[in-house]
């Protein structure tokens, strides 16, 4: 042990070595045996002891790919390629892009070291090469190599977590194929457009067919949709607990919207802290009446469209589980064969254009006008597009929009997309 | 969002500047920290220089109101205008906030 003990590492000016380096594998190239040996045994002090060795430029690109080093030390006058070249050979390659090269020169000039530097080199050695600078060197760039590298697969981790629980939060909405149908057996075409933005957020929205009470006649359809305030991971695991407590809810609940998100309100209240809530509205489109009714909590304004074009419908209210026992109001309005009903979160109304301006509450319902006149057939795909032009696709909020149209009675002859309608409506 | 503190003797005004988002989380602390008052002093949000708030803006608010509430402060809001009115108005923060003319 003792006849070791001057050759260890930490013996060297009784250096502190910090992070260990023992799996990490350098390559050095130069062409003097000796040199070769010297360099080695500074390695080994500073703790490396997987080292390679290559003769000249060529016989280093040959070893690249075997060594994987982690880090290159390289003569600048190596035959036959100098190191200066080969430094530029191998930045040109993506693979070794980042990867530490140390270049060692005995022309100290400072026109040489710039050309280095230049070509890519990570840091220069003076020859002859000192022991201690040359450790404290190595050790820099592999520790620095080692954070970055850290860093990058912590970064790779979140971006893969962030994906599959933005696959998450889109699974939660309806299906096309449940959605067509819920919609062909109640007489509705029901459009949406469900983008969860890159960071994910708290958008979530889901339609259901609502039993008749007893003696009642027809089933309803239920329309909901929610944002949960702020961004990112929280909000989205709120828009879960939402989902979770809407799933758990009754149907005499879900007859009634005030009712309904009262409940969610005391619910969500008890749960979300302080600050956090979730703006929403709540529909109940009843067929057999030929009505809206809802109830809302501070979501962007629905519009309405008829005969006589679009209104605006009020979606005030205090949003769920900001304020305990909070009441809500139920709102009834005419909504009939062929009329139109549009939704949206404030990833719409929110959007901001190259010049900063924000589409808004009445530049959207600008918008939806526009499209109901220029593409009578097909409105909603003709707004979208529009908004992408001006907006752009990749969305800072996530966004919900859902353009939900009852068929036009018998004899209204606009069947959307061949969908049955019962004899009975 | 940029802010002021202002002291008076027995109230404080807090004039809140720009737009006040998600982002705002850290510099919304720090208002909060000017909230390190006896109880019964008087604090008021001046939102006269506020452009815009998100939905993170509003849970503000209402972080305000409760830290207000649980130090037995005088709390209260007012100058809100244009789109910072209207999302007020939406979420009917009006009914359940102080709002000084």
């Amino acid at each position: 042990m003792m006849e070791f003990q001057h050759e260890t590492p930490a013996s060297l000016y009784g250096l502190d070595l910090g992070i260990p380096l023992g799996d990490r594998r350098v390559l050095i190239a130069d062409d003097s045996r000796f040199n070769q040996r010297t360099l080695t045994r500074f390695l080994h002090w500073a703790g490396i002891t997987q080292v390679a060795f290559a003769a000249d430029g060529t016989e280093l690109l040959e070893r690249m790919e075997s060594v994987r080093p982690d880090l290159l030390l390289i003569d600048a006058d190596l035959p036959p390629i100098d190191g200066v070249a080969l430094c530029r050979v191998l930045r040109a390659d993506p693979r070794w892009r980042d990867l530490p090269i140390l270049m060692q020169s005995a022309r100290n000039t400072d026109q040489l070291r710039t050309l280095c530097f230049q070509a890519g080199a990570t840091d220069l050695l003076a020859k002859p090469v000192n022991p201690g600078e040359c450790i404290a060197r190595v050790r820099y760039h592999l520790e620095r190599r080692s954070m970055v590298q850290e860093l990058r697969a912590f970064r790779e981790r979140v971006e893969r977590d962030l994906r599959q629980a933005r696959g998450m939060q889109l699974a939660l909405v309806p299906d096309d194929a449940s959605l067509a149908a819920l919609a062909a057996r109640n007489g509705l075409s029901i459009e949406p457009v469900f983008q969860a933005s890159d960071e994910i957020g708290g958008d979530f929205w889901t339609s259901f067919e609502i039993d008749p009470a007893e003696g009642d006649g027809e089933s309803r359809v239920g329309i909901f949709v929610a944002d949960l305030s702020g961004h990112g991971i929280a909000s989205a695991i709120n828009a879960f607990r939402l989902h979770t407590l809407l799933t758990r809810t009754l149907p005499d609940d879900r007859r009634d919207p005030a009712r309904l998100l009262g409940l969610l309100n005391q619910r969500l209240s008890d749960i979300l802290p302080v600050g956090q809530f979730a703006t929403a509205f709540y529909g109940v489109i009843d067929r057999a009446a030929d009505t809206l009714l809802y109830a809302a909590a501070g979501a962007p304004n629905p519009l309405l469209g008829s005969q006589g074009g679009f209104r605006v419908l009020d979606a005030s209210g205090l949003p769920l589980g900001a304020f305990g026992g909070a009441q809500y109001e139920n709102r009834r309005t005419p909504f009939r064969p062929g009329d139109t009903l549009f939704l949206c979160s404030d990833g719409l109304t929110e959007a901001r254009d190259g010049n900063d301006a924000m589409l808004g509450e009445e530049g959207l319902a600008d918008l939806v006008e526009q499209a109901a006149t220029a593409a009578p057939d097909r409105p909603f795909p003709w707004l979208m597009a529009r908004f992408a032009e001006r907006f752009g696709t990749s969305l800072r909020d996530d966004l919900t929009a859902l353009w939900i149209r009852r068929d036009a009675g018998r004899g209204g002859g606009a069947c959307d997309k061949g969908a049955f309608i019962p004899p009975s409506d | 969002m940029d802010f002021t503190v202002r002291d008076a003797g027995d109230s404080t005004e807090i004039r809140l500047h720009g737009r006040m988002t998600f982002s705002d989380h850290d510099t919304f602390r720090s208002v909060i920290a000017a909230f390190e008052r006896p109880a019964g002093h008087r604090i008021v949000f001046d939102l006269s220089g506020l452009d815009f708030v998100d939905s993170s803006g509003l849970g503000m608010f209402i972080i305000a109101r409760d830290t207000a509430q649980k130090k037995s402060l005088d709390f209260a809001m007012r100058g809100a205008r244009d789109e910072v009115q209207r999302l007020i108005t939406v979420a009917k923060l009006h009914k359940m906030f102080t709002i000084d003319a």
